[in-house]
């Protein structure tokens, strides 16, 4: 007798082609980025009454999963028309299976899955079919003389719940939770075993049994597609962020020209700008780079990129999602007036150590996660990478030039999750971006002695980052996460420029987060950010000489070192209010936020951001959403600074926003998000232009701006084999450094941002996947011969248009990436090419004038590079 | 973004300013370099042009102001003025009030600094004196004062009661390959070979001078002069040479291009004096 697991369908985006009746409409849900897996499997006792029948047959059943896991609801939804009692005992089986929970960019969330529970004799069951060894003795009595294990290959992961049958007789039985399975009575000699499964490719092994010993064998399985693991695109969740968009991996890291790295697929979404290749600029909805905000796992970090902005600074393997926020975010989030991207990292980690190495063009790393504990409570994922740009880098420069740059990371995760109220995790990281320069000994770099030497910049973070949660109960949960760290940046240019800056830093985060019922949740918080920051600056000159334009002025070497505190608590209450009885039909959001900021001897500020956001169902598949508040964003360190302890006289930059959106899904697997919005910008921090003397403020808070536009994404879910969206920016951002002045384009303001990109899976684990790009040229001011200044043996260009009134061509660009996965039995290969620039291959980056300008040119990107690069997964 | 500057390509090359093909002045040369007020001030020029006549080089000098490019002129007044013709007494008097100074080859520039121009400072500051701007247009042949095709040029000139002036430098000789030759001479290259360019100051050209900082202490310093190339024919491995690097490669163009060019090397001690030499270049 045998039950035999058939088949295990998901409801939702990836199981949208047979939806179980119970399930919620597949429209109202997020795409899943883990789907369930069946970790206990029990075998139905079979009817007696169906055996005396000799009756099998298949029972399809709807169980519903809750967020532990647990089936919680079995309902049938075809039953076999036998009424022997297959039906009863499916349902009582299926209730005591256990599974990993699903989850969504939020965490576990419940399903509802479709089973068919299949019941088959087995051959000594049937009348006629016992097997000839068999035919003296029960089998039930004879000893077990062929056993083994059924093992996925690549992933080493224990297959259960799978029939394996031997031929020529007939015989089957299912391998249990741990992938073993036992046959008793076999007879000596050679025979076939035969696994035949959906999912799996058909495996059909000649197995010689003894006749007087065990004979065990292990099976290993194909899994048909390795890259279809329940993986999910870009989409945007119905979450309490109207504009967010959460990136997860696999599919994203498929896009062309991102070097594998998730994080860097959000220049393929609406709002962000296309940054100048080689800068690694994030540039959201008009703002600046340095208004955006960073955050790894919640706590901000000053950059996401590595040197040159190919690769961000944390390990691909080991990011779980992307939250990409271009505006209209709640106040979980502060001072910061663009855009928020906050990098999650993993959370699931397998029970299996794994081992990842992976190699391209710029590095090589390796990630090893597993899980610790008799109950693999314990999970921990460790990585580092480091680039060898440095060494490839000389092979292309002229003798006697050096150009060195290199950076690497690491990254280490615990994460903790008990049986009860607790989870914990503890994160550290830290990156480094070096970038050495020189010329040949006498070769000039400037006519000016001071621009000699060697150039040197670097840049590096580490923090140590905890995350407690707490479970009070199931109405109030606590977040606690502290951290500390250090951030540090330098630059100098030979013995005249040395610029050199650490931060020290403490940071906790506190949040309590409180749902009394389905319609209400209340979040208050806590962000407090403290520390010191040692500096030294060394000029060739004073900084008074700043308002000097006379170069035969003397020079006076400048030097101050300093130490400057800093410490501010903000606070932020968020309300997620569903009023309607269907509490997913209407989301409102009100929040508020309280920013303080204290430089002592500097300044003191602070300032109130209500927000406020909604979203509404309007009908089945159709919502529009909506956002306005306000936002604040202290001065820049370089700008809080002033010799002798003069106060520095600036406040807050501020954005009040606004955006209007609509949502449409069409089909279970398309989605359409339209969304305008518009930005008013005051207060911003320019160049003081009366300044005479140290006297005077370096900065004024007197600029003004304004940036509006319209985002389209068009996007295909990752089902079945293919992905893909559309992303299309229509913007203006504008600037004006004093409010009587006038308006000019800001840097990078880019009329036209239209990304294309597409990804579909082949036969024999191959997977291509292409991306189209045409974005208007920045801005650019344009000069015309100019005066020649004797002294200084160059030309002081004359603008021929106001500032940013000119543009650099538009961009466009093909690109492509294939990849092909090996698997081997306790390993895995992905080969891949990055071709970046298949086709254009010319595309002006940045303006370059001559020596007198009456000569313009442009410095032109990358041409058609194909990328080379593998991954390697070993599991232990 | 450097990584990517020193690896990216340009779309066109770009004409480097060593490359004289057109009208360009080179260099400025006030004698004295650093005058006290009363002084009186005469000018040399290094005006180049390969392919068109300079009909005249006017110039006007003023005590200005930080952050000024020099005289302010009123464009009306230069409307229409043929500086190589006769002009009548109010248009000169209107010139001289704007500052001019002189328009070669008629009228040598030579500018008389005010007895007052160091009036209201005090005594320190008198050391360190103010800044005049001389402003050199050299106007080509069928242009006026007021066209585009003008090559505009300003030089600063020092004007105060320092204890160590400054005094032009001054080039002693120019190596060729190691041999010194007198600055003029004719020299023969073989087309398309690269040349070691030197070149041997004066021993008085690299001045020590005295400076004193903001907190009033006084400092011993040195000039650091530096060299820049210029030709019409052939290419330099780059315009500007460092002290105490001054050495130059120069290749000589291939055939067929000019048989013959000249090189000019202007030195500069970054405190407003300047000197040039040049060597004619024929070409094997």
């Amino acid at each position: 007798m045998s039950t035999l697991l058939l088949a295990l369908t998901l409801s939702g985006w990836a199981g949208a082609e047979t939806p179980a009746p119970t399930a919620p409409p597949v429209d109202d849900l997020p795409p899943l980025l883990k789907d369930p897996a069946l970790l206990a499997f029990v075998e139905a006792p079979y009817p007696e009454a169906a055996r005396a029948a000799q009756i099998e047959g298949t029972v399809r059943l709807a169980l519903e999963i809750d967020a532990t896991g647990a089936v919680t609801g079995v309902s049938v939804i075809e039953p076999t028309g036998t009424d022997v009692g297959l039906e009863e005992a499916a349902m009582d089986a299926a209730k005591k299976f256990t599974f990993s929970p699903a989850e969504d960019a939020t965490g576990p969330v419940p399903v509802v899955v479709e089973f068919a529970y299949g019941f088959v004799l087995d051959a000594a069951a049937k009348v006629g079919a016992v097997p000839e060894a068999a035919a003296a003795a029960p089998a039930a009595e004879l000893p077990v003389n062929l056993d083994g294990v059924l093992i996925e290959m690549g992933t080493r992961r224990p297959l259960a719940g799978l029939v394996v049958r031997l031929e020529p007789s007939g015989v089957e039985v299912t391998s249990d939770a741990e992938g073993k399975y036992a046959f008793r009575g076999v007879p000596p000699g050679e025979i076939t075993v035969r696994v035949v499964h959906p999912g799996y490719q058909t495996l059909e092994q000649p197995v010689q049994v003894s006749a007087s010993e065990l004979t065990t064998a292990k099976l290993w399985l194909r899994n048909e597609s390795y890259t279809q693991a329940g993986v999910i695109g870009v989409y945007k969740k119905p979450s309490a962020e109207v504009s967010k968009r959460t990136i997860s991996m696999e599919e994203v890291r498929r896009v062309p020209g991102t070097f594998g790295d998730p994080i860097r697929v959000i220049q393929t979404l609406p709002g962000a700008a296309r940054s100048p290749f080689g800068t690694g600029f994030l540039v959201i909805r008009g703002s600046n780079p340095e208004d955006s905000g960073v955050y790894v796992d919640g706590i901000r970090i000053p950059y996401i990129y590595h040197l040159g902005g190919f690769e961000s600074v944390i390990n691909p393997d080991l990011v779980g999602a992307v939250d990409y926020l271009p505006g209209g975010f709640g106040p979980r989030y502060g001072r910061s007036t663009g855009g928020v991207v906050d990098v999650r990292t993993r959370t699931e980690f397998p029970e299996r150590t794994h081992v990842t190495w992976s190699t391209d063009l710029l590095d090589s790393g390796v990630l090893v996660t597993g899980t610790l504990g008799k109950k693999d409570q314990h999970g921990f994922g460790v990585a580092a990478r480091r680039s060898y740009v440095d060494a490839i880098l000389p092979l292309f420069l002229d003798e006697g030039f050096v150009a060195r740059p290199q950076w690497w990371d690491y990254q280490a995760k615990y994460q903790w999750q008990g049986d009860g109220p607790n989870e914990f995790s503890l994160l550290i990281f830290g990156f480094q971006d070096v970038l050495i320069a020189s010329t040949p000994p006498g070769y000039a770099q400037s006519s000016d002695p001071d621009g000699q030497g060697e150039l040197g910049t670097t840049y590096s973070t580490h923090r140590i980052l905890a995350r407690w949660e707490h479970r009070f109960s199931d109405t109030l949960e606590l977040h606690v996460i502290p951290s500390v760290g250090n951030d540090y940046a330098s630059f100098s240019l030979g013995n005249a420029w040395q610029l050199e800056q650490t931060q020290w830093m403490a940071e906790v985060r506190t949040e309590l987060a409180w749902t009394p019922n389905a319609h209400v949740k209340l979040v208050p918080g806590v962000d407090f950010v403290g520390g010191i920051a040692p500096f030294s600056i060394t000029l060739p000159f004073d900084p008074s000489q700043f308002a000097e334009t006379d170069p035969l002025a003397e020079r006076e070497p400048f030097t101050v070192q300093d130490t400057q505190p800093g410490w501010g608590p903000d606070l932020y209450l968020l309300a997620e209010l569903r009023p309607l009885a269907d509490p997913e039909r209407l989301l409102l959001t009100p929040g508020l936020r309280f920013n303080f900021v204290s430089i002592p001897g500097e300044y003191d500020i602070w300032s109130f951001d209500p927000r406020f956001s909604g979203r509404f169902s309007v009908f089945e598949g159709g919502r529009v959403k909506g956002s306005v508040g306000l936002y604040h964003q202290p001065p820049q360190p370089f700008q809080s600074y002033r010799v002798d302890d003069l106060p520095v006289d600036l406040g807050f930059e501020r954005s009040l926003a606004g955006s209007l959106g609509w949502e449409q899904d069409i089909g279970p697997a398309v989605q359409v998000d339209a969304e305008v919005f518009y930005k008013a910008l005051d207060n911003l921090i320019v160049g003081n232009p009366e300044f005479q003397s140290l006297d005077d403020q370096f900065f004024v808070n007197a600029g003004v701006g304004r940036a509006y536009g319209l985002e389209v994404l068009l996007r295909h879910a990752p089902v079945d084999r293919f992905f893909g969206w559309i992303s299309y920016t229509l913007s203006r951002s504008e600037r004006r450094d004093q409010p009587d002045e006038e308006w000019y384009p800001f840097d990078f303001d880019q009329t036209h941002i239209l990304v294309g990109t597409a990804g579909y899976k082949l036969p024999w684990d191959i997977e291509a996947s292409a991306k189209v790009e045409y974005v208007t040229g920045n801005p650019t001011t344009p000069y015309s011969l100019g005066v020649y200044d004797v002294d200084q043996d160059s030309y002081q260009a004359f603008a021929t248009g106001a500032p940013n009134s000119d543009r650099l061509p538009a961009y466009w660009a093909v690109s492509g990436r294939i990849d092909k996965l090996f698997t081997f039995r306790a390993w895995q290969l992905d080969l891949y090419v990055d071709l970046l620039n298949v086709v254009h291959g010319k595309n002006p980056e940045f303006e370059l004038y001559n020596y007198d300008y009456t000569e313009k040119s442009y410095i032109q990107g990358l041409p058609f590079i194909p990328s080379p690069g593998f991954e390697a997964r070993f599991q232990f | 973004m450097l990584i990517f500057t020193l690896l990216a390509c340009t779309e066109n090359k770009l004409s480097e300013s060593w490359q004289i093909d057109r009208l360009r002045v080179l260099a400025v040369a006030a004698e004295p370099a650093e005058p006290r007020p009363g002084d009186r001030v005469t000018f040399t020029s290094l005006v180049v042009s390969p392919n068109v006549e300079v009909a005249a080089t006017v110039w006007f000098a003023c005590l200005t102001s930080e952050g000024d490019y020099g005289c302010t002129i009123d464009e009306s007044l230069l409307e229409g003025l043929d500086p190589t013709g006769e002009l009548t007494a109010d248009e000169l008097e209107a010139l001289y009030d704007a500052g001019f100074i002189g328009a070669e080859p008629f009228l040598p520039p030579v500018w008389n600094v005010p007895e007052d121009a160091l009036a209201g400072l005090t005594s320190d500051e008198q050391l360190e004196g103010l800044t005049a701007i001389v402003n050199v247009s050299a106007i080509p042949e069928d242009a006026d004062l007021s066209s585009d095709d003008l090559e505009l040029a300003y030089k600063r000139v020092p004007v105060s009661l320092a204890v160590s002036p400054n005094h032009n430098p001054a080039i002693r000789a120019v190596s060729v390959d190691g041999v010194e030759v007198p600055p003029g001479t004719v020299v023969s290259l073989d087309r398309g070979q690269p040349y070691t360019l030197t070149v041997a100051l004066t021993e008085d050209a690299v001045e020590p001078y005295t400076f004193v900082n903001n907190a009033g202490e006084v400092e011993e310093r040195t000039e650091e002069p530096y060299l820049s190339w210029y030709t019409e024919a052939g290419e330099f491995d780059q315009t500007t040479d460092l002290w105490p690097y001054f050495e130059a490669i120069y290749y000589a163009p291939e055939a067929p291009t000019a048989d013959a060019s000249t090189l000019w090397v202007v030195v500069r001690d970054r405190r407003g004096g300047m000197a040039w030499a040049s060597l004619s270049a024929r070409y094997r």
